[in-house]
């Protein structure tokens, strides 16, 4: 019973949301906590719903997602080509690789300020700070991967007449690619909490400089409302990628074991 | 020696050229002050003792965010991953949270807590909280039963077989996710800074740009910058050490 | 001889890699192997073997010495002398049917000639029915299965082998050595056959060349005068068991005085 299975795993995991709602609203209705500190379950949906139908929430979100997705589909493109740069051309590599070492575990952060001492205070450092957050370990990722390819399959693919650019294609790219996807998995939510910071400093608009807002002027209700519209959309996108990873990967152990 | 050198040349090379194109004019003085310029700077800011002090007042939150937040996360994880039952409870929401930005938590700090110490210290704390939970979580569910089981044949009772056994077993995904919150932990305490707080280095990066410092701004930007660095890689050392059973 | 496949004159190899030491891993190696003559390679760990192999595969740059195929010298890897490796190399990402086309699509002739020859050669290796799995669906034998199909598809000249029951059980290395008989048998090849199993070697060859430990030379030539087909109770015969006894002592010499041990 596949699916009488399932059913009884949802109603278990749903047990703890569901027990943290019903304390919060009992927290707040019995006045245990100010309703300032934590305003009700009730009023934060509440509030969710009006700001969905005045459209409130879709322009909020709407700056931060294309922020998002900028910065994140530039930083992939570059991100995987330099990675792949840096594994097939040895100047690229030796010019890069003190930089990405060195960048890599550096909180990057710390440059914004500057950022928006050169960009200005709209859209343009937040999207450069994002990319520069989350390059690294799709640079990383995809130096690691293209590098490694087990040399049996290039020769192989050498052994049954491929030239250069068919084994680059066939053979390099699809055996780099679980590695290419752990990063952009990994690179997604550095750059999702970068733009939100970014939008948090700047005052600017988007869901991180509504939550500050909201901060700044003690409206809590607005502060849980954006929490948890950035907490679905992380969630979104990371799920997202995860089924893409899934379908891409079909052919991989790990795919295949998850199946069992 | 010589690897080294040869390894590091392409940044000795970018700092060049950075002086140069500062001196020249060729980017404003105000845009990019010179590499000369910045480094007077900070040693004045060093003599001045103001960058200690900063310093020390965010390593002094990061340590203690990070700290509790390793205590908290290991035992919440460990005891997450103790049962079946538990781990199917614990697991929807783990995903959950997982990918929520975890700078997210910075305004409702703000509102529980205002602008303060503990605010930091606490944004930091929830924040690293998670990675850790996560490393302690699958790190003990992937401990191989077939270990405990010989722990316990060998006369082990089940709290030994979770020190001897299980606890080791889980070290190489924990500290993984030590290392995690350890980047995580210098990313919060830097912006939470930025955004309110009266010390720190975040602070002082800040305060330093509205005033027109800029040199002084990128002093400071480069001082936490590199401590973030050296901390990853001290990091990795003791994480090297511990597990350096596996390498042999 | 008009008669010679494959000829390597003066073959010297070292492995010279980017820090640490060179050694030298072939010296000397002069060998003949004749049209559909299949040669066996044995020796201690380490003797070159593989290195020979990987030589003749146009993997390695051959800087001493010569090798030829059909009186002409070896330059780049291609499909005429075709690989199977000790650890399959089958490209994970591909279906079987897929792996096995692969040699294919280089070769002129249209979709459906090709889809026919895939699939005869699926069958003769005995994996019907499995054309759509992935190969990390598929077990080590099969795996292997696999990899000997991709190989025999595009009809090489020459079989080089390395290795490649070495990381089979017992059971699949025996059923899959009968199997390479009995394709061996019916669509004769010339083949170089690398592997550490003395008892294999004599049981698929016609010649076992016996090599010394590193740096490698041609210790010793047997024929292996058994009469083909091989059926699975040759192993019992008395001279199979001779053979085997003659070359694991040359192996074995050969090994004890690798590791400084005089006999």
């Amino acid at each position: 019973m596949a699916s009488g299975h399932r059913l009884m795993n949802i109603l278990i995991g749903a047990i703890l949301p569901l027990a943290i709602i019903a304390l919060w609203e009992f927290a707040t209705r019995e006045r245990l906590v100010s309703s300032f500190l934590l305003p009700s379950f009730s009023r934060v949906v509440l509030r969710l719903w009006q700001d969905i139908v005045s459209g409130e929430l879709f322009m909020l979100a709407g700056q931060t997602l294309l922020r998002l997705a900028i910065s994140y589909s530039i930083a992939v493109i570059a991100g995987v080509v330099l990675g792949i740069l840096m594994a097939r051309v040895r100047f690229v590599r030796w010019m890069l690789d003190p930089i990405v070492s060195i960048g890599f575990p550096a909180p990057k952060i710390a440059f914004l300020p500057i950022f928006i001492l050169w960009f200005g205070v709209f859209d343009t450092p937040k999207i450069a700070m994002a990319i520069v957050a989350c390059i690294f370990p799709l640079i990383a990722g995809t130096w690691s991967g293209t590098q490694g390819v087990d040399k049996y399959l290039v020769w192989s693919a050498e052994n049954l007449g491929a030239t250069r650019r068919e084994i680059l294609v066939h053979v390099i790219f699809p055996a780099a690619l679980p590695q290419v996807l752990t990063a952009m998995q990994v690179a997604l939510p550095i750059a999702f909490i970068v733009v939100i910071v970014a939008e948090m400093l700047t005052g600017g608009n988007g869901l991180g400089g509504s939550m500050i807002e909201g901060a700044r002027l003690a409206d809590s209700a607005r502060v849980f409302e954006d929490l948890i519209v950035i907490g679905l959309i992380g969630f979104a996108f990371l799920h997202g990628l995860q089924i893409f990873r899934r379908k891409i990967l079909a052919w991989h152990p790990e795919v295949l074991q998850e199946k069992n | 020696m010589k690897e080294i050198a040869i390894r590091y040349t392409p940044v000795v090379l970018l700092l060049a050229l950075w002086e140069l194109a500062s001196r020249s004019g060729l980017v404003s003085q105000d845009v990019l002050p010179s590499v000369t310029s910045v480094s007077v700077r900070l040693w004045q800011l060093c003599a001045g003792g103001e960058m200690l002090s900063n310093i020390s007042a965010s390593m002094l939150r990061l340590v203690s965010g990070l700290g509790l937040g390793i205590i908290v996360g290991s035992i919440l994880g460990f005891a997450l991953a103790s049962s079946a039952i538990v781990q199917k409870m614990a697991q929807p929401s783990l995903t959950f949270l997982y990918p929520l930005p975890k700078s997210a938590l910075i305004p409702v700090i703000i509102i529980w807590l205002g602008f303060g110490h503990s605010a930091q210290i606490a944004v930091i704390f929830l924040g690293c909280l998670l990675p850790i939970v996560l490393g302690a979580y699958n790190g003990a569910r992937s401990a191989e039963s077939t270990l405990v089981w010989s722990a316990r044949s060998l006369g082990a009772n089940s709290i030994e077989a979770e020190w001897h056994v299980i606890i080791p077993a889980a070290l190489p995904d924990l500290l993984a996710g030590v290392r995690v919150a350890l980047a995580l932990s210098f990313v919060l305490l830097i912006s939470s800074e930025m955004l309110g707080a009266q010390r720190g280095m975040g602070f002082l990066i800040a305060f330093l740009g509205d005033g027109g410092d800029y040199a002084g701004m990128f002093a400071s930007a480069f001082v936490i910058t590199a401590i973030g660095f050296a901390a990853d890689r001290a990091y990795l050392a003791i994480y090297h050490y511990l597990l350096r059973y596996r390498e042999a | 001889m008009t008669n010679t496949k494959i000829k390597f004159a003066n073959v010297e190899f070292t492995y010279a890699p980017a820090n640490g030491r060179a050694v030298k891993a072939l010296d000397n190696v002069n060998l003949d192997v004749a049209k559909d003559e299949f040669v066996s390679i044995v020796g201690p760990s380490g003797c070159g073997k593989s290195t020979l192999l990987y030589l003749l595969g146009g993997f390695l740059p051959l800087v001493q010495g010569e090798i030829s195929v059909d009186g002409r010298k070896i330059a780049k890897p291609g499909p005429d002398r075709g690989i199977v490796f000790q650890h399959f190399a089958l490209f994970p990402w591909k279906t079987v049917r897929q792996n096995v086309l692969y040699g294919l699509e280089r070769k002129s002739m249209d979709t459906a000639q090709r889809a026919e020859l895939a699939q005869k050669y699926i069958d003769l290796v005995k994996l019907t029915g499995f054309e759509d799995s992935w190969p990390a669906q598929l077990s080590g034998g099969m795996k292997q299965r696999v990899a000997i199909a991709r190989t025999l598809v595009t009809d090489p000249d020459v079989l080089l082998m390395d290795e490649p029951f070495g990381a089979l059980d017992a059971q699949n290395r025996g059923i899959l050595q009968e199997e390479l008989l009995a394709i061996w048998g019916s669509t004769r090849k010339t083949v170089l056959f690398v592997t550490h199993d003395v008892h294999e070697a004599v049981l698929l060859s016609d010649r076992v060349v016996v090599m010394s430990a590193r740096p490698g030379r041609i210790k010793k030539t047997l024929p292996i005068d058994l009469p083909r087909p091989r059926g699975p109770d040759v192993n019992r015969s008395p001279r199979f068991v001779d053979y085997c006894q003659e070359i694991w002592d040359l192996v074995r010499e050969e090994a004890l005085a690798a590791s400084g041990v005089k006999t």
